[in-house]
Formats: C-alpha cells, structure tokens, sequence
C-alpha cells in the first residue's frame, strides 16, 4: 500500500485528484491539506510515498514547503504554470501535470511513478527547487526553528553568515540556521538590496552604518544592530558600485 | 504664419536694399538718375538671384552633415561669381562712355563683394539651420510615433498578462466538475465563457461605464468563487457613482491582487469589501481585504498592482492614482480615476 497526500487548495483540485486515484486500489490518500503549512505537517506525520504539489498556495508555497523537509518524498506537480517553468521541470526529470489535467496524461504519470517506486529509484526534487523557477527576487525566507516554520521577511535580517552546509541568518528576533549555500540564497534575493561583501558573508545595504579599514586590503562594516562584518576587496568594489560611491 | 511672414519680409529686404543703392548712388555720390537706377536695379536683381540659388542648393544637399561647411562654401562661392557677372553686366550696359562712374565701379568691386558676401553668408546660415531643424523636427515625429506604439504595445501586454493562469486553473475546476456533478460543471462553463465573452469585447473599449465593469467583475467573482467554495465572501458598496466610467481591466487586477492576498495569506473565510463612490470629478474605488501581516507575499505575486501602476501612468500621465495601506488586520487598495479625462477621451471618439 502506498501512502499519498493530496496538496492543493483548491477543494474542486483535490476532489479530482481523488477521483482520478480511485481505480489504482494499491494507493490510500493519507491526507488532503489546503496550503503549505498543513502539507508540511501531514508530511512530517505520515511519510507519505507520493505528494500532489500544487506550486501557487496560501502562506506557504508548493517550493517553500519542499524547502524545509529533508528527504521530501516523490512529487507530481499539479500546476497552471507557463511553458517557461515546464523547461526546469523537464531538465529535472520530475513529473508534473498541467492544469487543466486529463486523464491519459494522469495515468502516464501514474504508471511512470509505480514503475520508478517498484525499482526504488526517484528522481531527486531538491534540485529543482534550487532552480529559481519564479521570475523576480525573493522578498522572504523560510526557516525550519524546532520543529516550527518560521517565514523571515527580507527587511527583518541583519546579515546572513556561511556555516559549512548550512547558512546561519540573522534576524532581530535571533538566528536561524537553515540547509543552503550562500550561493544559492544570493541569487535569490534582490542584488539591489543584499551584498556579498565576503565568502563568508551576505549583508543589506540598509543595516550599513560605517566602513573602516582593516588590515592590508580589506575592510570592516559595522551595521546597525552592532555586528562587524569583514569585507573583502571585491565585496568593497560591489558596495562601491551598488551606493554609488 | 511665420512662414507667410518671412516672403514679405524678404520682399521688403529687397525693396529696402534697393533704395539704400539708389540713395547712395544718387543722393552720396551724385550720379544721374539713369545711372543710379541701372545700377541699383542691375545688382539688387543679381544679389536676390544669387541669395536664391544658395536657398535652393542648400534644399537639394542631401544630408545635415557639415551642412553649415557646406553653406559657407556655396555663400562664397556663389559671391565671386555673382560679384563677376555684377561688374561685367554693369560694364556692359551702364558705363558707356562715363569715366568718372568707371573708376568709381573699379574702386567698388571689393565693397559690392563684401556685401554681397555678408547677404549669402546670412541667407545661407539661415537656410541651414532652417534645414537642420526640420531634420530635427523628423526626427522628433518618429520618435514621438514611436512611442505612441510602443505605448499601445505595452498597454496590450499588460491587459494580456492577467489571463493565463486563471482560465488553466477555471478549466482544471470545470473538469474536476465534469467527473463530480456535471451540472455543475455546465453552469461553470458558462459563466466562464460569459466572462471570457465581455473580455474580448471590451479589448476594444477605451473607457467602460462603471456598470459595465461591475458586471464583468461580478462574472469574475462567480468564478473564483466556484474555484475557492465558501471562503472568498464579496461585498459592494455603491454611493451614486452610476455616471463614472473607467477604463477596462484595472479594477479586475486589483481584486485578483486583493483575493490572492486574502487567500493566500489566510486559510480561513475571506471578506473584500468594495467602496465606489463619485468624489468631484474623480471616481474613488476603495478595495479592502484581510491580510496577515507577518505573511511576506511571495515572489511573483507583485506584478498585479506594478501593472497597474504603470497603466494608469500610461493612460493619465500621473503616479498617484494607486494607493495602498495596511494595518495590521487589512490591506487596502484606493483606485482613483479622473473623470473629465475619461469624458474628453469619449468625446474625441
């Protein structure tokens, strides 16, 4: 018996889903939730075989939950989305069914996933969620904090520091340690707005309070909220162009 | 009437320079009538003829490059020759057996030629700028049609950009309907086709009575209303604005915006409430929607009121149309529309 969870929210979306699983007596829907949060939980609960991820959802998104579980289960998208986004899907080698979905194309996905579930072997969703799949910048980030989703609005972090695997981001209300490369979180947040002023660290212009010199060729920053922040000679020349100095 | 203006000025110029040659033949220099006449009327002729081929060379020069070079060099070129045919002309029909007025005209030839050369330099310079500034002022047309398309290119994309994802996911709804209570689904349908019904036909509109847009908007909210079942709840309130009109596919957004906002940011029941009223001349639309203030909206969600913006800026030339404020509970959205604007727009129509 596999186990799947059904996360879209809208009620007529999931109701066909439903309907169209009844046949495949092999399948038992554990749960149906209506955003992000609930999808997050029922996954956490009842580690499910197969999710139905619908991507544009309440408070949290179908990326953003993905995000924050660590070995996420095999996913079907279930998506309006444009041709644009489909690129990705494809080059990731993960299913997706555009809406409106139709039943052939449902059962090809189907069979594809029974076929890949009875050779245990699926292909791995994290990559594509590193992809930038939406069009423009990120303006929150969400963070797993004992056990509780917690969503950053970009003008509430302070700076955010490079911690081995993980990026540690610090906020007004504390830090929180999240699974990601420094790398990756910079390109999605706006270069307008967040630079990377060394390896190690990523800043907002705005908590920027002074420059001094440092030693040899680089620098130190001292934000608003009182840290210090080493700055490189290149991270220097971004700042430079970014305030127009 | 510049244009009218400048014939009769050059008409005058000419007449002037002939009475200043004569009075200076005539009245400085003593010469007889005869004389002064001959000569008066022989160079003025000559001096207007040549002022006029350095007008019509300076036309037929293909470009504005160095076109002020250009001038120059046909001025003085255009100069020695007419200053030539002047003294031969001269020699040839007034002189005669008159010495005195002989050595007169020998002494002259480098006064005539400055004077004439001043006249070609000024005319040419003046028919070179004039030329420069058509130029310009071509340019300037195209820039300003291009725009104008360019303008009604974007104005077309930004109406295109609100559909896609709506009719895939009402499709998704009708079909998920199909299978559960075909009746259903045929209801659906329709009011799907009658909403996609009023969007072609107002593609064409510049402005639409408010009524008309309140329909559509109704026909709108039934759908999404399908797609969400009890949660979205949607409130009117209509103060006489029943004479206003506004231009199509601005107040659909911002209630697309509103909604997504509202039920994106809570999972519990969602009440918009719409304020419309007629404030002197400006059609006010307050739209208000819960929301949650720690919920960031994600990305891709910003375009709706972006849109907007730049539309009304299109449309009316102005940026503080489109307000927004929140508080802790609510977030609200004030549309405002200049009415005279809409009304002259309808007129010239």
């Amino acid at each position: 018996m596999y186990k799947v969870i059904l996360i879209d929210d809208e009620p007529l979306a999931r109701q066909m889903i439903r309907s169209l699983l009844g046949p495949y007596k092999q399948i038992e829907i554990v749960a149906e939730c209506g955003d992000g949060f609930q999808g997050f939980k029922a996954i956490q609960e009842h580690n499910p075989d197969l999710i139905f991820l619908d991507i544009q959802m309440p408070r949290l998104n179908g990326f953003e939950m993905l995000e924050l579980i660590e070995n996420p289960p095999a996913v079907i998208f279930t998506t309006a989305f444009d041709e644009y986004a489909l690129k990705a899907f494809e080059a990731h080698a993960i299913d997706y069914l555009l809406k409106p979905i139709i039943k052939d194309r449902f059962e090809k996905s189907m069979q594809k996933w029974l076929h890949q579930a009875t050779v245990k072997e699926h292909p791995q969703v994290t990559a594509l969620v590193e992809n930038n799949i939406y069009e423009g910048y990120q303006h929150r980030i969400v963070v797993k904090d004992n056990g509780l989703i917690r969503i950053i609005p970009a003008q509430d972090i302070h700076y955010i520091e490079a911690n081995d695997d993980y990026i540690k981001i610090v906020t007004k209300d504390g830090s929180y340690l999240k699974k990601n490369t420094l790398a990756h979180i910079e390109t999605t947040l706006d270069p307008q707005h967040f630079v990377r002023v060394h390896r190690s660290y990523l800043i907002p212009v705005t908590q920027l309070l002074r420059i001094e010199p440092y030693e040899k060729e680089s620098h130190i920053a001292l934000l608003h909220c009182g840290a210090k922040i080493l700055v490189s000679k290149s991270g220097m020349a971004k700042l430079k162009s970014i305030l127009g100095w | 009437m510049i244009k009218k203006n400048i014939h009769w000025l050059i008409t005058l110029l000419a007449v002037g320079v002939l009475a200043v040659h004569i009075f200076i033949l005539r009245g400085v220099m003593l010469f007889d009538w005869e004389i002064a006449i001959q000569d008066s009327c022989i160079s003025t002729t000559l001096l207007c003829l040549s002022v006029w081929s350095i007008v019509l060379l300076i036309r037929a020069y293909p470009t504005t490059a160095a076109i002020f070079v250009y001038s120059l060099f046909i001025a003085a070129l255009t100069g020695f020759v007419t200053t030539f045919i002047e003294i031969e002309a001269l020699k040839e029909w007034v002189v005669k057996d008159h010495t005195l007025y002989k050595t007169w005209l020998t002494r002259t030839i480098p006064v005539r030629f400055i004077i004439i050369l001043i006249f070609n330099g000024w005319m040419a310079t003046t028919a070179a700028l004039r030329k420069n500034l058509t130029g310009l002022e071509t340019r300037f047309q195209q820039q300003a049609d291009a725009s104008v398309l360019l303008k009604e290119a974007e104005l077309f994309k930004l109406r295109q950009q609100l559909q896609p994802h709506f009719l895939y996911n009402s499709l998704n709804s009708i079909s998920a309907l199909m299978m559960i209570s075909p009746d259903k689904a045929q209801d659906m349908l329709g009011k799907l086709s009658d909403f996609l019904r009023s969007s072609v036909k107002r593609e064409s509109e510049d402005t639409l009575p408010i009524k008309d847009e309140l329909n559509y908007i109704q026909s709108y909210l039934d759908i999404e209303s399908v797609r969400f079942g009890d949660r979205l709840q949607v409130l009117f309130e209509l103060e006489d604005a029943n004479a206003a009109s506004l231009p199509p596919f601005l107040l659909q957004p911002i209630l697309e915006n509103a909604i997504k906002f509202g039920l994106y940011g809570k999972t519990g029941a969602v009440d918009i409430i719409i304020h419309i009223v007629l404030e002197s001349n400006m059609l006010v639309i307050t739209i208000t929607n819960p929301y949650d203030p720690d919920m960031q909206p994600p990305r891709g969600t910003g375009f709706g009121l972006e849109g907007i913006n730049r539309r009304l800026f299109l449309l009316y030339a102005r940026t503080d149309l489109l307000e927004t404020q929140k508080n802790d509970q609510y977030f609200t959205t004030i549309l405002k529309i200049p009415q005279l604007h809409v009304q002259s727009n309808t007129d010239r129509r």
